[in-house]
């Protein structure tokens, strides 16, 4: 509609104000994606990274929709152990049998998705309590960053363990809520920090003349001007959340049996013989798990470089 | 000429909490404002007029600040409005306009929505009378091509057209009440002079009261209908503007326009009011507080009171019947 507007209103001005046109058709604030872009071209290892974790991910994604569920669960102690190429198995088979490369990609998908979604919780919930905190500040404040002080040096590994082990009927979905809990301390603070001098600013001293309520200040005025932190920190804790989920599989306290893990695959290492003898067993989802870190990783301080001026490249 | 009364300010003092303690930033300030006038209020840095306009809007941090008195408007005590009842005041009968355009839009919203948010909040149009509002809106303040500006972003647009935004979000339900706190300090003289009609076209046409928060006497002589001078959190001289300015009474109000440069002063320097405003953990509430800034005057014994010496002409202590310059003496 808006460029249907545009054309109608006086033509002739297109030719005095060029930049209309670019108003109109880059849609959220340009000067952000811009930057990004700019970033990127500045690093190459990032651009190296980015291409290479989109390839993963699409991959993962896709080819995990036509595995059938019974090649991550059938059981053939015939072709345990199977050397990579063998009877048409490209990374070989593992203890039970099963396909390497299918258990890969079922997997990453698995750890990927659950990290995603522990990403999600944190991110919302640490947002809405940092506006909370740093919007109202006083006993408010004091008291939720007292709470979250106390969590934060909680070991929190353990407490996972112990509530994963005493959770009756337990599924992927009660792993991300048990490893959510733990996974919005961090946003709270960063965006709490962010929101106090925000706070302070004139446009929303302006909105509130305007009789704008706290809860629209909150969430239409401040909100988008966070942004770009809210970007880079769900990047990077997208990559400590596959480190934690992964963890926890290969102590054998994560995923249930049935769901396969990268980290329930790299458990396999535990056994002696096959750490020393089989490293096609447990080294691919090992090297998967670095690239995808190590790449976030990358990828994560372009965003952090682009949201602060002070660190940009180009 | 007027005489309905919009705003009746009585006896407000506010403190501020600093480590703990409450220190006075405004004392016992009184002031009247009707329809169709234009209250301006002078003073140096510190002198308490932002803090004065912000308490009748409502922006003080409660948990920091104690406001007493009465603050009436409109027949409403705002003072003990809840934050709820306050609201449906802000940005409907009152509108706040700010000194740094700039800072006072948000970077990331797009003009016609930061316009529309006052009308989002307090009327029931739809949409398209939301949208022909902002157009007429920005029209209205000068703006050409409001359909283009309504979609650009705030860092698009020119300093004085980003004060036009400010003024057209503040008007947009046409207040009867209009802050404007320090409106032109932001801008180039050329521009102030357009900024300055723009608000005398609008309170004519809404019938607003303006009060006009300004260090610049320049913007005053053109525009107020009365004149409050602060220092140091207080009312030191109030009249009319002619009295005020061809008949000044109050030391600091005769410094502050003997430094105004004219074109017809012989010497080539300024005159300069000596010191400053003090801190308000030193102000000594119980004395002359502008006596220690001309050492060379008797100052008035214990705290010097506003007195009417001529019809609507007020005047703080006694010690300006006898204060001279220093090069008068």
């Amino acid at each position: 509609m808006s460029e249907q507007n545009e054309t109608q209103v006086q033509p002739s001005l297109q030719a005095t104000v060029p930049e209309i046109k670019d108003g109109a058709v880059i849609v959220e604030a340009p000067s952000t994606w811009r930057t990004i872009k700019r970033e990127f071209l500045k690093d190459k290892v990032a651009l190296v990274s980015a291409v290479i974790l989109a390839v993963l991910f699409l991959t993962v994604i896709i080819w995990s929709f036509f595995i059938p569920k019974t090649a991550v669960t059938n059981v053939n102690i015939i072709d345990q152990y199977l050397a990579p190429g063998t009877q048409g198995h490209i990374l070989g088979t593992d203890e039970q049998g099963r396909d390497q490369l299918l258990m890969l990609v079922a997997s990453a998908k698995n750890s990927l998705l659950i990290a995603f979604m522990i990403t999600v919780i944190g991110q919302v919930v640490g947002i809405i309590i940092g506006l909370i905190t740093g919007y109202f500040r006083g006993v408010v404040d004091t008291v939720i960053m007292r709470i979250i002080d106390f969590w934060i040096v909680l070991p929190f590994i353990m407490i996972i363990i112990v509530l994963v082990s005493i959770v009756p009927k337990y599924n992927e979905w009660t792993l991300i809520w048990i490893i959510g809990l733990f996974a919005w301390q961090g946003t709270t603070r960063l965006i709490r920090s962010k929101v106090l001098s925000e706070s302070d600013r004139d446009y929303v001293r302006a909105s509130k003349t305007s009789g704008s309520s706290n809860f629209m200040i909150m969430f239409r005025e401040i909100l988008p001007n966070l942004a770009s932190i809210i970007i880079v920190d769900s990047t990077l804790t997208f990559a400590g959340n596959i480190g934690i989920e992964t963890t926890l599989s290969f102590l054998g306290f994560g995923l249930p049996n049935g769901t396969p893990s990268l980290g329930t695959m790299v458990s396999a290492a535990t056994d002696p013989t096959v750490l020393a003898t089989k490293a096609y067993v447990w080294l691919p989802p090992v090297i998967f798990i670095i690239v995808i870190c190590v790449g976030i990783s990358f990828v994560g301080q372009v965003f952090r470089r682009a949201a602060d001026a002070r660190q940009r490249l180009g | 000429m007027k005489e309905e009364t919009l705003l009746s300010i009585n006896g407000v003092s506010v403190a501020f909490k600093i480590n703990g303690e409450f220190y006075t930033a405004i004392d016992d300030v009184s002031l009247e404002l009707h329809r169709d006038e234009v209250l301006a209020i002078v003073g140096e840095s510190g002198s308490g007029k932002s803090t004065l306009a912000t308490t009748v809007i409502g922006l003080h941090n409660m948990n920091a600040t104690q406001v007493t008195g009465e603050i009436n408007f409109q027949g409403k005590e705002i003072l003990e409005l809840s934050e709820d009842e306050f609201n449906d005041i802000r940005g409907d009968e009152m509108g706040m306009i700010f000194q740094d355009p700039l800072a006072a839009l948000n970077p990331l919203i797009r003009i016609g929505d930061q316009i529309k948010e006052s009308l989002d909040v307090h009327s029931d149009m739809t949409e398209d009378q939301k949208q022909a509002r902002v157009h007429e809106l920005l029209d209205q303040v000068g703006i050409p091509h409001p359909e283009r500006v309504a979609k650009q972003f705030p860092h698009q647009l020119s300093g004085g057209m980003r004060q036009r935004i400010i003024i057209a979000i503040a008007i947009a339900n046409k207040p009867q009440l209009i802050i404007a706190d320090e409106p032109t300090t932001a801008l180039d003289v050329t521009i102030q002079a357009q900024i300055l009609d723009l608000l005398k076209d609008i309170q004519r046409e809404n019938h607003a009261g303006i009060i006009l928060i300004t260090h610049d006497l320049g913007v005053v002589a053109e525009v107020a209908d009365t004149v409050a001078v602060m220092y140091a959190g207080e009312i030191v001289e109030q009249a009319p503007v002619e009295t005020l300015f061809n008949n000044p009474k109050h030391p600091y109000t005769r410094s502050l326009l003997r430094a105004m440069p004219t074109i017809d002063s012989e010497s080539d320097e300024l005159y300069v009011v000596e010191g400053a405003v003090p801190s308000i953990k030193d102000m000594d509430r119980n004395s002359d507080l502008f006596a220690p800034r001309i050492p060379w005057t008797k100052p008035d014994v214990g705290h010097p009171v506003l007195k009417e010496i001529a019809p609507n002409h007020y005047v703080r202590g006694e010690s300006w019947r006898e204060f001279k310059f220093k090069d008068e003496l």
